[in-house]
């Protein structure tokens, strides 16, 4: 990286000093991109000057890419209680590993993050852990994530969450959703929904369709998420009625029809937002009989699936437990609803669903194994394969990652960007520069990605939090 | 640290065909779905020799001598493990049977564990029946013999559907080691949705040519449709209906499908005696297919349930046949699968 520009090797968390005179810059929150040169002195940013004209000669969109750092709206850092899976400290290492600056831990822990001490004990790890990457933190939204009454939603309000999520399961009762909703609006933060209906999925293994047919694998109905978005968004009229400040964020969709739902919902103004997570984007359910290409790869040219049998694609052995994740991997058709989705607006933000897991939890049957992708790492590199496949613009992909997620929680950067005066929060990575995904290269202690063994474009180089060292790749 | 390479006897006074040793690439079954035409004729091949040597008119081959055969079974049965213990004795082998009861596993015992355990114990071929569809690959990526699969959830139950294909050769094909049942109808009916059974036969029956058709009640067919419109291996397609007597009608062969009492408490049928109504497979349907069709089924028969008494034990029916057959089609397949594990 000689000329670059970048620091040499230092410690986490010191004030970066940054020169980086020809670079691909991207600001979604003013919408430009473009040739440009970034100095931060002592973790701020100096200047920020667009280039044009014979300055930018050679300088394009396939080399060095700075941005403002990422913003994962939903993560799984299993402390309290899995340490063999993950800690504040490895997953923020692994976050940064990833581009991300900001990340919102979610409250499935043992026992759950359900109260303002269990907040502000996950706020301490963070520090203690040294990275400066921002730990933000979903509570539960019912007491013990039991399903039976209200968390302490004021309290954690008062210590700083960033919204209420009671994810890895949906708020079952409609009474309490409902009461959710109206408790949370008031305190102006979003409940963030994973909407499942567990009667449908009770048992279930993998996304129904070809691929759970063949594989004997318990179907997992798309209808199981179709009918909660639905129950989710008639509730949310209801209470909006009352409660106008009212916000509902569902995360994780992975259906077409679902997506619809919630197209129509904005477009009638109901105040919903909702993510996707890259690989709801990027693989589909061929990977669990051991396809091991793209999703908008599995599609014919009237957008339907191919048959995974019949072009010989199935590389790897099937029943990877790595692709095993609730909602499970769809079909290639909704994977290219979720990206439809993602570039048309309906998606607000991609978000990683980052679920590490130990080997307990995998090295087991496929019908046993724990669901969850270790993500955070690989988001960008998905991102990444979709935008070199002509799928979706650098530009949208990098939104989704910055400036779309902060406008659903607060507690992030003030305004996602490149600005001058301000602490530099941003990521540089190379989209020519290849690296492989393998248990060395993966700062997270889960190994549970099905990506294990691939090349994924984009290096991430540099991430900046806070105008603090965040990560800096070796060599 | 412990020595877990077992020690295999020297002098083992094996002969390999030349045959066996070129066309067969498999150190483990798992399904059907890897082999392609000839490693299954091979098997049926293998298979007509080895039956010899259950009926002693041939002797011994002693092709499994030392070698450590153990099964592992995490569901109750009898049939297909006494099946494979048999084969495996009668080809000289030493055979370790393991009651796997959910103990080990309520004792906190992963899979992985215990095939390490075996493994260490001298284990060089582990049959193995499991609950979950796919448990057989995960042991297969972590075993260092071979692993067959005999039967694992819904997914693959690979030597039933050898064995079905064997039988229906002994009748049908005999000596045509081509795909020979082309222009044949087969009907496999019942509670295809949760059959290891009728996926295999799937494979297996479209790669010999046949035309088949599935047949149940709609909640028992779940998701077959897709499956058939694809086809088999992305171009073998299959009939899928809920009419039993068009699933009949004109079959050279009919395959019965053990239903599970539980798939009434699931709400996925009303009541045992609508089904038996409406899907047993009674003399007056099996009428409707071809003079002398056969019958089969994997077994353990439900009587007056999915197949009528006098079908299940009429003339028609190869049912005791398949039992036999499936020791010799066993035997073929642990002596091919030991010579590829030679070979690797």
């Amino acid at each position: 990286m000689s000329g670059s520009g970048l620091p040499p090797a230092g410690v986490l968390g010191r004030p970066v000093d940054l020169d980086l005179s020809r670079a691909w810059l991207v600001d979604p929150a003013s919408g430009r991109q473009g040739p440009g040169e970034i100095v931060v002195r002592a973790g701020v940013v100096e200047a920020v000057t667009w280039l044009d004209g014979a300055a930018a000669d050679g300088i394009d969109d396939q080399g060095i890419v700075v941005t403002p750092g990422f913003l994962d709206l939903h993560a799984h850092l299993r402390e309290p209680g899995d340490a063999a899976a993950e800690t504040i400290a490895s997953g923020l290492a692994a976050a940064a590993h990833g581009g991300f600056t900001s990340v919102c831990a979610m409250a499935n822990t043992e026992p759950p993050i359900d109260t303002a001490a269990a907040v502000l004990a996950a706020a301490v790890a963070a520090a203690a852990s040294g990275s400066p990457v921002r730990l933000l933190v979903h509570g539960a939204v019912t007491a013990g994530r039991g399903g039976e009454r209200l968390a302490a939603l004021g309290e954690m309000a008062d210590a700083g969450v960033a919204g209420f999520s009671d994810d890895g399961a949906p708020v079952a009762a409609a009474t309490l959703l409902r009461s959710a909703l109206a408790y949370a609006g008031a305190l102006g933060i979003p409940v963030v929904e994973h909407p499942e209906d567990p009667s449908s999925t009770a048992g279930a293994e993998a996304s129904e369709g070809l691929i759970a047919t063949v594989l004997g694998l318990r179907a997992w109905p798309g209808s199981a998420e179709e009918t909660a978005v639905a129950r989710d968004l008639a509730i949310l009229r209801d209470v909006v009625r009352d409660v106008p400040s009212a916000r509902l964020h569902l995360t994780h969709l992975s259906t077409a029809p679902a997506l619809d739902l919630v197209r129509r919902a904005k477009a009638e103004g109901l105040p919903v937002t909702c993510d996707v997570t890259p690989h709801h984007v990027a693989l589909s359910d061929e990977w669990v009989a051991g396809a091991r290409r793209f999703a908008w790869q599995a599609l014919d040219g009237e957008g339907r699936r191919r048959d995974p049998w019949r072009d010989a694609a199935l590389d790897a052995a099937p029943f990877d437990t790595a692709t095993r994740v609730n909602p499970p991997l769809r079909s290639p058709e909704d994977a290219a609803a979720c990206l439809a989705a993602l570039v048309d607006g309906t998606v607000d933000a991609v978000a990683t669903d980052h679920a590490p897991h130990g080997e307990v939890d995998k090295a087991v049957e496929f019908g046993l194994a724990a669901n969850g992708i270790s993500g955070i790492e690989t988001a960008l590199g998905l991102l990444l394969a979709a935008v070199d496949a002509g799928r979706l613009s650098l530009l949208r992909a990098i939104e989704a990652l910055t400036v779309g997620p902060a406008r659903i929680v607060a507690g992030g950067p003030a305004r996602p960007g490149l600005l001058e005066g301000q602490p530099a929060d941003l990521v540089v990575f190379d989209r020519a520069e290849r690296w492989a995904v393998g248990p060395d290269s993966l700062l997270s202690r889960g190994r549970n990605t099905p990506l294990l063994g691939r090349e994924l474009a984009g290096r991430v180089l540099l991430t900046v939090a806070g105008g603090r060292l965040a990560y800096e790749a070796a060599g | 640290m412990i020595d877990t390479t077992p020690v295999i006897p020297s002098g083992r006074d094996v002969v390999r065909s030349p045959m066996v040793a070129t066309a067969w690439r498999h150190r483990h079954l798992l399904d059907t779905d890897v082999l392609a035409w000839p490693e299954i004729a091979l098997v049926l091949s293998g298979a007509a020799r080895m039956a010899e040597v259950v009926t002693g008119t041939r002797e011994r081959p002693g092709t499994l001598r030392g070698v450590g055969v153990t099964t592992l079974f995490y569901e109750a049965s009898t049939r297909t493990r006494v099946s494979f213990e048999v084969a495996a004795r009668l080809l000289g082998a030493d055979v370790v049977t393991v009651a796997a009861a959910a103990s080990s596993v309520a004792k906190g015992e992963s899979l992985l564990d215990t095939i390490r355990t075996l493994e260490a114990l001298g284990a060089r071929m582990l049959v193995m029946r499991h609950a979950t569809s796919g448990a057989p690959y995960l042991v297969a990526g972590h075993f260092g013999g071979s692993v067959l699969n005999a039967g694992d959830g819904r997914h693959a139950h690979p030597t039933q559907a050898l064995l079905d294909l064997y039988t229906l050769w002994r009748h049908i094909g005999a000596g045509d080691l081509g795909p020979f049942l082309a222009g044949r109808k087969i009907a496999i009916l019942g509670d295809v949705l949760h059959s290891r059974v009728a996926r295999s036969n799937l494979w297996t029956l479209t790669a010999a040519g046949a035309e088949v058709w599935v047949c149940g009640p709609p909640t028992l067919l779940d998701g077959f449709a897709a499956w058939a419109a694809a086809g088999v291996d992305g171009g073998r397609p299959f009939r899928v209906t809920t009419d039993i007597a068009a699933a009949v009608r004109d079959a050279d062969a009919v395959m019965a499908l053990r239903l599970q009492r539980e798939r009434m408490t699931a709400g996925l049928l009303p009541s045992p005696a609508e089904y038996a109504a409406r899907y047993g497979l009674t003399r007056e349907r099996l009428a409707l297919a071809a003079p002398g069709a056969l019958v089969l089924h994997p077994g353990p028969m439900n009587e007056g349930l999915e197949i009528a008494p006098d079908v299940a034990n009429g003339p028609q029916s190869v049912v005791t046949e398949q039992v036999a057959n499936g020791v010799a089609v066993r035997m073929a397949i642990l002596e091919l699968l030991d010579a590829a594990r030679g070979r690797a």
